[in-house]
């Protein structure tokens, strides 16, 4: 019974006093009756009450990724420092996140607040991937690790209107998507991540800039991040891509990095995209008809159902049996798509969720539905979301629960177990989960109390 | 019992002296059957004098439900049936048992049902039947993690892997009461109705776990009734009633319940 709110009661105190006259022995039931009847009624929560949104995180600790100060620097003399959070711990914050996105030791989470602080940044920062982080020692600095979730100032036009939609991590820098102000970059340049003009020798820490994209045919609706390239996707279908190149990642056609967001043709062309996925250096792209399509590195037989060669560079459809495919998450060596009906797909090379047998694959097996809580009791149990990190692997269902599986890298999959986990576990968390973000070794995910 | 006929008595062969001739005297001996006199009613005494009746699973004073007794051979059975977690994949079924439990929101009472002493009472207006099936859900699902947990099979073979998508990973020996499947029956405020299946459960448990629903709900809830529906293989169309704690009934029930119990043992072993 530890979920006790405040409490509102009357002070009338739960036996009535018993009288003078009033002999002493067991109470008969009218008596008892009658009692309970006069006993005070507690509310803990009214009947308007709304479900509260939370945030949990669990993993590595150390990178200053989970946004706990107290984990890396104890606030009692007694406690010692925590390298791994190996279950979901909540994180207070003070707005609804509605985005949140891990990158390589870092995390930022977004709100659609009109508030002026709409983005809060954790984590690493050697590269400015959260923006110039002022150090209160020295004015002039900036923190290499950040502990706990700071705000990030954008450069917005009209900062009371304008509303971050979702935010997107890679190894060394972020994208942030705004409703009517286009797409902001900020971190490491060297290949031209960010959508700008490579600066030799820029140094990337303790940097003031942040860049704005705004030159798109249409209105970017979802931003993601590689690990050195960025992808945008718009609302008109089409794919953008620029950053590293020589896995063919941006998917131009050529092995050389871009630094100017450029439009993608190959097998997408003319083809409405409803959804870009990529964290390593492969990227899959699904169709607003249920295709999907991939390019970039395929050494994990990623792509090896259309080609041998290791590395596409430009967009290939990849005619799979299995379904229309509603979403699809890649990851650093394998890949998962989520069909129509609610099955779960994986291929690629790794920890692919179908037991140690199953190493690697380069056409999708499904997982069977009952690892994921259906059962003839439960027959309606459904996925209805999939992601992936680097090197594993998670799907929400319609119930509100996380399941994951694949490498167990520093405590990153929340089980409470440091093992590796051979095929879809539950973790344990204390409401439902609407959203998660993986990364390489820290997850966050949005929860929604039960009551 | 003792009334019914009992078996005939056994023959046994006795040379007996023939019938004496005219004049009384014995001529030779004669090889009749006759019954042996140890077996006679008035020396043996009433066949049946004490019964080995053992109890199943336990069911408590306040709950109902189907109760499994084992009357002479059937404790063998009944243990044999119990022991089955000694073989190498556990079958679940014989320790399998549902319950439709019946729970009151609005009091919290110190023994969890609705004849304890009253601790709280409290709101429960803003409970909704899609709350409750949330609770449900992660109830569930915690316990199948244990499931898997209190199995001992390492997780990180093949074969866990197929037991697990099969449904078929089970606790060996000992475990804490593990509920397989919950979900609610019937929802009227401030009454629900709920179907557990579980294991290693005790009754008392059950109760408790209907409190805990009513704490997650940010409410308290009492136990209004524990009926066991099932036990393993035995359902609630096996089992007697009040007006049917006769002889005639007892013995139909074993003879029709023998072949399942059967082929459930034939499983096992």
């Amino acid at each position: 019974g530890a979920l006790r709110g405040a409490r509102r009661a009357v002070e009338v105190p739960l036996a009535p006093r018993r009288g003078l006259a009033e002999a002493a022995g067991r109470r008969s039931t009218r008596q008892l009756k009658e009692a309970e009847e006069a006993a005070p009624v507690f509310q803990y929560v009214g009947k308007a009450a709304k479900r509260k949104d939370r945030v949990f995180v669990w993993g590595f600790c150390y990178s200053g990724a989970l946004g706990v100060p107290s984990f890396v620097k104890p606030d009692a003399g007694w406690k010692k420092p925590r390298r791994i959070q190996p279950t979901p711990y909540r994180l207070e914050t003070e707005e609804k996140i509605s985005s949140a996105a891990c990158g390589y030791g870092f995390t930022l989470l977004s709100s659609t607040t009109t508030d002026i602080t709409k983005v809060w940044g954790m984590g690493l920062n050697k590269d400015s991937q959260l923006g110039f982080q002022r150090s209160r020692k020295d004015q002039t600095k900036g923190y290499e690790y950040v502990l706990e979730p700071s705000p990030i100032p954008l450069p917005l036009e009209k900062p009371q209107q304008t509303r971050v939609l979702q935010v997107s991590c890679g190894r060394a820098h972020s994208l942030i998507l705004t409703d009517s102000e286009g797409v902001f970059t900020m971190g490491n340049n060297s290949y031209g991540q960010c959508g700008r003009k490579v600066v030799e020798d820029e140094i990337y820490s303790e940097s003031h800039l942040i860049h704005q994209l705004k030159e798109f045919d249409s209105r970017v609706v979802q931003v993601v991040c590689g690990q050195d390239h960025s992808l945008f996707r718009t609302k008109q279908g089409t794919v953008y891509a620029c950053g590293w190149g020589a896995d063919g990642q941006t998917g131009l056609g050529h092995y050389n990095i871009t630094s100017i967001p450029t439009k993608l043709r190959g097998d997408i062309a003319g083809v409405n995209i409803i959804q870009v996925s990529s964290y390593g250096d492969c990227c899959l792209a699904v169709s607003d008809e249920g295709d999907v399509f991939g390019w970039g590195n395929s050494e994990y037989l990623q792509l090896a159902s259309v080609t041998e060669t290791t590395q596409v560079n430009v967009p290939r459809h990849l005619p799979f049996k299995i379904g229309k495919i509603k979403e699809a998450a890649c990851g650093g060596t394998g890949n998962v798509v989520l069909t129509e009906e609610g099955n779960v797909f994986v291929w690629g090379y790794g920890i692919l969720g179908k037991g140690p047998n199953l190493i690697e694959t380069a056409v999708p097996e499904m997982i069977p539905p009952s690892l994921f809580g259906w059962s003839d009791f439960s027959p309606d149990v459904r996925v209805a979301h999939v992601r992936c990190g680097l090197s594993q692997f998670a799907a929400l269902t319609n119930r509100g629960e996380l399941f994951v599986w694949g490498k167990n890298l520093r405590g990153c999959l929340g089980t409470g177990r440091m093992e590796d986990q051979y095929f879809p576990w539950r973790v344990t968390v204390p409401g439902e989960v609407v959203d998660v973000a993986c990364g390489v070794d820290h997850m966050v995910s949005m929860v929604k109390s039960f009551t | 019992l003792n009334a019914a006929p009992g078996r005939p008595p056994r023959q046994h062969v006795r040379f007996l002296p023939a019938s004496a001739g005219d004049d009384g005297r014995v001529t030779g001996l004669v090889a009749t059957k006759v019954p042996v006199l140890a077996d006679h009613p008035l020396v043996r005494g009433p066949r049946f004098r004490h019964l080995k009746i053992g109890a199943g699973h336990r069911l408590d004073v306040k709950a109902s439900g189907v109760f499994v007794l084992g009357i002479g051979h059937g404790n063998k059975l009944l243990t044999d049936l119990y022991n089955c977690h000694l073989t190498k994949v556990a079958f679940f079924l014989p320790f399998f048992k549902a319950y439709t439990v019946g729970g009151l929101f609005g009091k919290a009472t110190d023994d969890f049902s609705d004849t304890g002493k009253l601790v709280e009472k409290t709101t429960f207006d803003h409970i909704t039947r899609e709350k409750l099936e949330r609770i449900l859900a992660v109830i569930q699902g915690t316990n199948h993690k244990a499931l898997l947990m209190y199995s001992n099979i390492d997780m990180k073979t093949q074969e866990a892997y197929e037991l697990a998508v099969k449904g078929l990973i089970r606790p060996m020996g000992k475990s804490p009461p593990i509920i397989t499947a919950i979900r609610c029956l019937q929802f009227t405020l401030p009454e629900f109705q709920l179907e557990i299946h579980c294991l290693h459960e005790t009754q008392q448990y059950l109760r408790k776990v209907v409190h805990e629903i009513g704490l997650e709900l940010k409410s308290s809830a009492v136990c209004t009734q524990v009926r066991r529906i099932r036990d393993g293989v035995f359902t609630l169309d096996d089992a007697l009633l009040r007006t049917q704690w006769n002889l005639q009934s007892v013995q139909k029930a074993i003879w029709d319940c023998q072949l399942k119990v059967k082929t459930e043992l034939e499983r096992t072993l």
